[in-house]
């Protein structure tokens, strides 16, 4: 059965490449989310097995995101994305059920599929 | 001034002829005791108001008070035909001899300065004087002296009299007594107002003639309540005797105070001189100032030229009372140049006058002084603060930079890098499908590449620096949604500074016409003018633009500060915008 993932981005334009991406490597999308808030909302509603989330959202920023889905038991696995390089938020993984972070211009699903 | 003499010379012997008439006519009276004291007690009143009040008016023609004394003596003058046995001329006396208790309170409300200051002020006079001429003389239409009421056996007939009615008679004078205690209250509430507002120094002079003055109107009172009471013709007459002692006084009382005041004052310029002749020190002006004038709010600010404000001491922005806000603003010049301006309580200026003038004038010298410094110190100010605004603009500039970078190119490069990988992925099976992806990347590319020229060009202009000017402009009109009329512009090369200055102008200027002017076209005028560039960019659009609603003026105002420039907006709903900034350009 192929895992199911939630992309959370305010930019339709990644979001939209991501699903491509994603979807033609055999992972199923289940939901978008453009902001932290509506995040947390589909993930309650649609408990998707990875989330894709990027660092830095409209309202609060990925990390908090991150840190709340934890406080709720039920984590689905997160996984960091952001365009700034791995150098900056790469150490930042392993905090707050966070799997790993992957720079935007490298996503593909073999690499989520390494951090899970 | 020769013709002011004269005329109050020829009021100063009608006052004497008067005066003989009254004297002639009250030893002639039949209806009298005490024939002398009278006419002594009422000639020494009259001419005493005459007397003082031509005297202060010939001293002091700008202030009225001398002359509402003079008017105040020659209608108690009036009111002393009244004791006539001729008919004719008692009527008369009769019928006008109020009209001094009006002008008493004219005086007293116009004291010191000798005009009325506020609407009520003016309607309580007004009132008086309606009341103790149009008001009484329904009264003399029924008022018979021989009548039962007035029982006045030897007055002469009242030639005015329509029907002897005593009733209607008793009626008419309780409604015109009501009409006047109101009216008398009225004066006292202006007194007890002006009293409380009044500071120490004013409070010492007004002492004697507002204690005088509302003993007299005391008097004048108890005086009508008697007659009222119906106490006996004898009795009034001692009492009305008795008063008018002190009632003769009270010319001299506001003679001694004016006098009083000009000494004072006389005494508080020497004392300022002599300070003055020393250097103050900060704060040490204003103080001496204040006690020059007797107003302890007294504030000192000073004019910026340049700036076109004034400024307090500390040298931050201030603005003068509007007129009415009870507060009076005197400029001082110095060598013909506005200086600095005293701020003082509106009273102060009431009653002294030129006198303001007169201190602000022999402190000149020494304001100037102060207006330098407090020049400097809103220089330093204004330096500080924009500083402080550069600063942050510098930074809310990195950080719209760094939004600008991520939102746009990075994020279209980003899409591209996903693009192109999957285009490979597809390569073989999907060729087709590949070509779009490829497609849709080179999109993005070129959009890319296009935000980062734009996002460079906003950071630093190279064609400024490269072709100049004209050029640079020629650029910005060419971009502009709305056609751009480069009306003129230097064609010389002008320091770096003062051409990135102008053309942020344009810059700024036509993005604000574009976003919110809703302009058909604008005009770009660039002159050099007496050592500095003007800088206008005029559009015919809504108007209405706001310095202080977004950062894009501000900004510029800080940048142009930095190179002592200025800018100026003239925006007014429906008749377009035009903003100009005037840069130093030697």
């Amino acid at each position: 059965m192929a895992l199911t993932v939630l992309i959370v981005d305010d930019h339709p334009s990644f979001r939209a490449s991501a699903r491509m991406l994603l979807e033609c490597e055999g992972y199923e999308v289940i939901g978008e989310a453009e902001d932290g808030l509506a995040a947390l909302d589909a993930v309650a509603r649609l408990h998707p097995d990875v989330v894709l989330l990027d660092v830095q959202l409209p309202d609060i920023d990925g990390f908090e995101v991150a840190a709340r889905l934890t406080e709720n038991g039920t984590s689905p696995a997160i996984v960091l994305t952001s365009s700034r390089d791995v150098d900056d938020l790469g150490f930042l993984a392993g905090r707050d059920g966070v799997r790993g972070f992957i720079p935007k211009s490298e996503l593909s699903g073999s690499a989520i599929e390494a951090l899970l | 001034m020769k013709s002011l003499r004269g005329a109050l010379w020829a009021l100063a012997g009608a006052g004497v002829l008067f005066g003989v008439a009254d004297l002639a006519l009250i030893l002639d009276s039949s209806f009298i005791d005490d024939r002398g004291l009278w006419a002594a007690g009422w000639l020494a009143v009259a001419w005493a108001f005459i007397g003082v009040g031509l005297f202060a008016w010939g001293r002091r023609p700008d202030n009225r008070v001398g002359m509402l004394m003079a008017l105040t003596g020659f209608a108690w003058l009036v009111a002393g035909a009244g004791f006539s046995s001729l008919p004719l001329v008692f009527t008369l006396g009769q019928l006008c001899g109020a009209v001094f208790f009006a002008a008493v309170c004219h005086l007293l409300l116009a004291f010191p300065g000798g005009r009325l200051g506020s609407r009520p002020e003016r309607r309580i006079v007004a009132g008086f004087y309606v009341l103790t001429t149009i008001g009484v003389a329904p009264l003399w239409l029924f008022a018979d002296p021989h009548a039962s009421r007035l029982d006045c056996d030897g007055c002469p007939d009242n030639v005015l009299l329509v029907h002897s009615y005593p009733s209607l008679v008793t009626t008419l004078s309780t409604i015109l007594n009501l009409l006047g205690a109101v009216l008398v209250t009225g004066v006292l509430v202006v007194l007890v107002k002006r009293w409380r507002r009044a500071s120490p120094a004013q409070r010492r002079f007004l002492v004697p003639v507002y204690s005088a003055g509302v003993a007299v109107l005391f008097l004048l009172i108890v005086l009508v309540v008697l007659q009222a009471g119906g106490l006996g013709n004898s009795a009034l007459d001692a009492i009305w005797l008795a008063a008018m002692v002190p009632f003769a006084l009270v010319p001299f009382l506001f003679l001694g105070t004016l006098v009083r005041t000009r000494m004072i004052q006389s005494g508080a310029v020497g004392e300022l001189m002599a300070r003055l002749g020393e250097t103050p020190r900060r704060g040490e002006l204003r103080d001496a100032l204040a006690m020059a004038l007797g107003d302890p709010s007294l504030e000192l600010v000073y004019w910026l030229p340049e700036a076109e404000r004034f400024v307090d001491a500390q040298g931050h922005d201030f603005d003068l009372p509007a007129p009415g806000s009870g507060r009076a603003v005197t400029k001082v010049e110095f060598e013909g140049d506005c200086v600095a301006a005293i701020v003082h309580d509106e009273v102060v200026h009431d009653q002294q006058g030129g006198y303001v003038d007169a201190i602000g004038a022999a402190a000149s010298l020494a304001l100037q002084n102060e207006r330098l410094e407090a020049e400097l110190r809103s220089k330093v100010e204004e330096l500080r603060a924009s500083r402080e605004r550069m600063l942050s603009i510098g930074l809310e500039e990195r950080r719209r930079l760094e939004r600008d970078l991520h939102d746009g190119a990075q994020q279209r490069l980003v899409s591209m890098a996903l693009n192109m990988r999957l285009a490979r992925a597809r390569l073989r099976e999907d060729p087709a499908g590949a070509e779009d992806l490829l497609d849709g990347a080179a999109g993005e590319l070129d959009a890319a590449l296009g935000e980062l020229r734009e996002l460079a060009r906003g950071i630093h202009p190279a064609l400024l620096s490269e072709r100049g000017l004209e050029t640079a402009l020629e650029m910005l009109a060419r971009r502009a949604p709305v056609p751009v009329d480069l009306a003129s512009v230097p064609g010389e090369r002008l320091p770096e500074a003062i051409e990135l200055a102008a053309y942020f102008v344009v810059a700024e200027s036509l993005t604000n016409i574009a976003k919110d002017a809703a302009a058909s076209r604008a005009t770009v005028d660039i002159t050099r003018m007496n050592g500095k560039l003007l800088v206008k960019v005029e559009d015919d659009g809504v108007g209405g633009a706001d310095p202080d609603a977004g950062s894009g003026l501000r900004g510029l105002a800080d940048r142009l500060a930095v190179i002592e420039g200025r800018l100026e907006i003239d925006s007014h709903p429906g008749k377009g915008t035009t903003i100009t900034a005037k840069i130093p350009c030697a």
